[in-house]
């Protein structure tokens, strides 16, 4: 017997076929691009921090409103840093031209699924600075994963937002206001909201057109 | 063919199989990578809030628990990721066939980790040290903080390293570092709590100590204690005051049960590690064996956490130290005994400014501070002769300032002119911790026989004149403003009182110093 005997001829693990029939090629092909990069499962580590969150806020509400969701917030961008890895590496690079567009959905709604989870997880406790600066330190920090994510490769990607997470728990403690530590900043302060934007924007571009960085032998 | 099987040779230290082993964890580590930010923190979060406290040993060593948490919680991120790696390179089953046993590889990967993480740690422990080291005037280095902080280090790599083997997912290293990150900065919170209601940061009940010959000594207590086990056991805290332990010797209880707790759950952690190794190689050699020992290790490291959270919860406040806790089953009344303090005075004539020899490097400054005020009331009834610094606690009391003895004397604590969170709030509030002390002198100087009430009116303009004429900031240039019509006559009278000559005040103060003190002139009354 050789392996040759043992290949079943039908598709791929994991896909039932009457599935498949009924799907557009473009929702089963964003479907399975989703599951290599674990996104389900990012979706409920999101949900475990939208959870942790609201525990984090309900016991520890009175003793600093400001660290807490920082330290919650660089969790939930560091989730969306790691799903940018793929286990295919370059083979996948050769396969068509709709990865860049699946790269920029995969990476746009996780970071809106992150703002959603955050944001049902403090629903009916007391957020300081309400959802407008919950929203500017995620997208600022899923920025930064992204960008890391161009150095280091998806897997290594939560380095950069939680290391800069540490450095803003010292940044609030000294009460410094540069837009570039812009968790320091209040909610509807422009230049924090300029920055984040900013760092999110250029590292969206840069990942959608690029993708994150990948060794031949995938061996990350 | 392993590493471990290849025929030895080269160095001495490379002929150990283990060290070999050890030697490829270290190459390989990903901890040099993040060295680097680990600095650039240090040096931003730990060496600038060190040079913003003075250099008394105690209080930078605090400094150390800042180091903590960057190392615990990156640690614990990093010793994930190093623990995934089987998993994540999906290597398991080939390791498998290896005849080493699952728990030695990993322990040996783990050991790589903690080795370089407490290299580092320690060596920038020693450069916080070095530094203080140069500055301070007296004392030596406080152990204890170290070893608690290897101990936290310790335990938040064994356990993110024990995640990272049992879930070797992409997301386990950053949900570790997110949990430790979370926990620490409760742990962190629940302490400046328990400082809150044990440093008397509210005091309740005012006293005022009787005192031969001048005013009394002014001494607060303080609420009751109100805290959580969980607090206490927390590496992170932030410092208690300027002269704890300059005074006393802190009592190491605390920190003896933290590191027993860590300590215990580390060991506990490093046996789930050989269970679940031993369980995920049914067929390794000594498979029962590795088990039976990691059983026990477990056992182990949860009675000896247990015994640490237990003695944390029977920790009873130490009277004489801010801050300061003891365990009465380990206490030794040796531990925290006081200090023979034989103070640094200055030699200048006239008066005298005395300090402790851990506090002399701002003797000077506060000799400068004090000694233009001290010549503006020289010869007045009561004016002391001689500045004192004394211990912040005194028989479990906060003591704020007086002058008292004969001749007088002006005690004072570090803590009396204002609050320690200015001082310690950063290196600009030096400045401003200093220039409280003449105000401070004043204070006890015209206050009547209730000092805890404050200054009246008059008191308050005639303190503020004679701030004013020594080129001091008065009290009144402090208060926010639109001030009321009682504190803008008093600020007139301090400005008509200052524009006295020198000798006019100083007369009229002889004069009318006593009924000045007991409250019979009025700011109207006032030159």
């Amino acid at each position: 017997m050789t392996a040759a005997d043992v290949l079943k001829p039908a598709g791929f693990p994991g896909r039932p076929a009457r599935l498949a029939g009924r799907l557009p090629a473009g929702i089963w092909l964003s479907w399975l691009h989703l599951r290599t990069r674990r996104v389900p499962a990012g979706i409920v580590a999101l949900a475990v921090c939208g959870v942790l969150l609201r525990v984090v806020l309900h016991w520890k509400s009175s003793s600093d409103p400001l660290q807490f969701p920082l330290i919650v917030e660089a969790g939930a961008a560091a989730v969306i840093a790691v799903t940018t890895h793929g286990p295919f590496g370059e083979v996948e690079r050769a396969t068509g031209r709709r990865l860049p567009f699946l790269r920029l959905l995969a990476a746009v709604g996780m970071c809106g699924l992150a703002i959603l989870a955050l944001q049902l997880g403090v629903v009916g406790e007391s957020l300081n600075d309400g959802i407008l600066a919950l929203a500017r330190n995620v997208i600022g920090l899923a920025g930064l994963g992204l960008a890391c994510s161009l150095v280091t490769g998806g897997l290594l990607a939560w380095v950069l937002p939680l290391g800069y997470m540490a450095f803003c728990q010292y940044a609030l403690t000294e009460a410094w206001s540069a837009p570039w530590t812009w968790p320091t900043r209040p909610p509807a302060d422009r230049g924090g909201w300029i920055a984040a934007m900013t760092v999110l924007a250029v590292a969206l571009l840069a990942y959608t057109l690029r993708g994150p960085r990948i060794r031949p032998s995938d061996n990350a | 063919m392993t590493v471990l099987s290849v025929p030895t040779g080269g160095s001495w230290l490379l002929r150990s199989r283990l060290l070999r082993a050890l030697w490829l964890e270290f190459k390989r580590s990903p901890v040099p990578y993040v060295l680097p930010p680990l600095a650039l923190f240090f040096y931003y979060d730990a060496i600038r809030t060190a040079n913003g406290y003075p250099p008394v040993w105690t209080l930078r060593a605090t400094v150390v628990s800042h180091l903590v948490f960057s190392f615990s919680v990156a640690g614990g991120g990093l010793a994930a990721w190093a623990g995934a790696r089987e998993g994540r390179r999906k290597t398991v089953d080939l390791l498998a066939t290896t005849p080493r046993a699952a728990w030695s590889r990993l322990s040996v990967a783990l050991a790589g980790t903690l080795g370089w993480l407490l290299l580092a740690f320690l060596a920038f422990t020693a450069v916080l040290y070095v530094q203080t080291a140069v500055q301070a005037t007296s004392g030596g280095p406080p152990l204890w903080p170290v070893f608690v902080g290897v101990a936290s280090v310790t335990m938040a790599t064994v356990l993110g390293f024990t995640c990272g083997a049992v879930f070797p997912g992409r997301f386990t290293a950053p949900l570790v570092t997110l949990g430790l990150a979370v926990l620490f900065e409760i742990g962190f919170r629940e302490s400046e709590l328990v400082r809150a209601s044990s440093a008397g940061r509210r005091p309740s009940v005012n006293h005022a100590l009787p005192a031969p010959g001048g005013a009394p000594l002014q001494v607060t207590v303080f609420h009751d204690l109100s805290y959580g086990t969980y607090a206490l056991l927390s590496p992170l805290r932030d410092p208690m005051g300027v002269d704890v332990g300059v005074y006393h010797r802190v009592a190491p209880d605390l920190s003896i049960v933290q590191v027993i707790f860590m300590g215990g759950v580390a060991v506990a952690l490093f046996g789930v590690l050989g269970l679940a190794a031993g369980l995920r190689e049914p067929g390794s050699a000594g498979r029962w064996l590795a088990c039976l020992v990691a059983v026990v290790l477990v056992a182990c490291g949860v009675a000896a956490s247990g015994t640490g959270f237990a003695l944390t919860g029977t920790a009873q406040p130490v009277r004489d130290v801010a801050g300061g806790w003891e365990i009465p089953a380990l206490h030794s009344a040796a531990s925290d005994q006081p200090v023979a303090v034989t103070p640094d005075c200055t030699s200048t004539p006239g008066f005298q400014v005395c300090v402790a020899p851990a506090l002399s490097f701002d003797l000077r400054t506060v000799a400068a501070e004090l000694d233009p005020v001290a010549a503006e009331i020289a010869g007045l009834p009561g004016a002391p002769v001689r500045a004192e610094e004394v211990a912040t606690l005194l028989r479990g009391k906060t003591v704020m300032a007086g002058i008292s003895g004969s001749p007088p004397v002006f005690k004072f604590s570090t803590d009396h002119v204002h609050t320690v969170d200015t001082l310690l709030d950063g290196a600009t509030s030096l400045a401003g911790w200093r220039t409280g002390f003449p105000q401070g002198l004043l204070d006890a100087f015209l206050a009547g026989p209730s000092p805890a009430a404050g200054l009246n009116p008059a008191q308050q303009a005639v303190e503020d004149a004679l701030l004013a004429a020594v080129g001091a900031q008065p009290v009144a240039l402090l208060r926010p403003v639109p001030a009321s019509a009682q504190e803008v006559a008093a600020s007139a009278a301090a400005q008509r009182f200052e524009a006295l000559p020198a000798g006019a005040r100083h007369a009229w103060l002889t004069t009318h110093l006593a009924a000045l003190r007991a409250g019979k002139i009025t700011v109207a009354q006032l030159p």
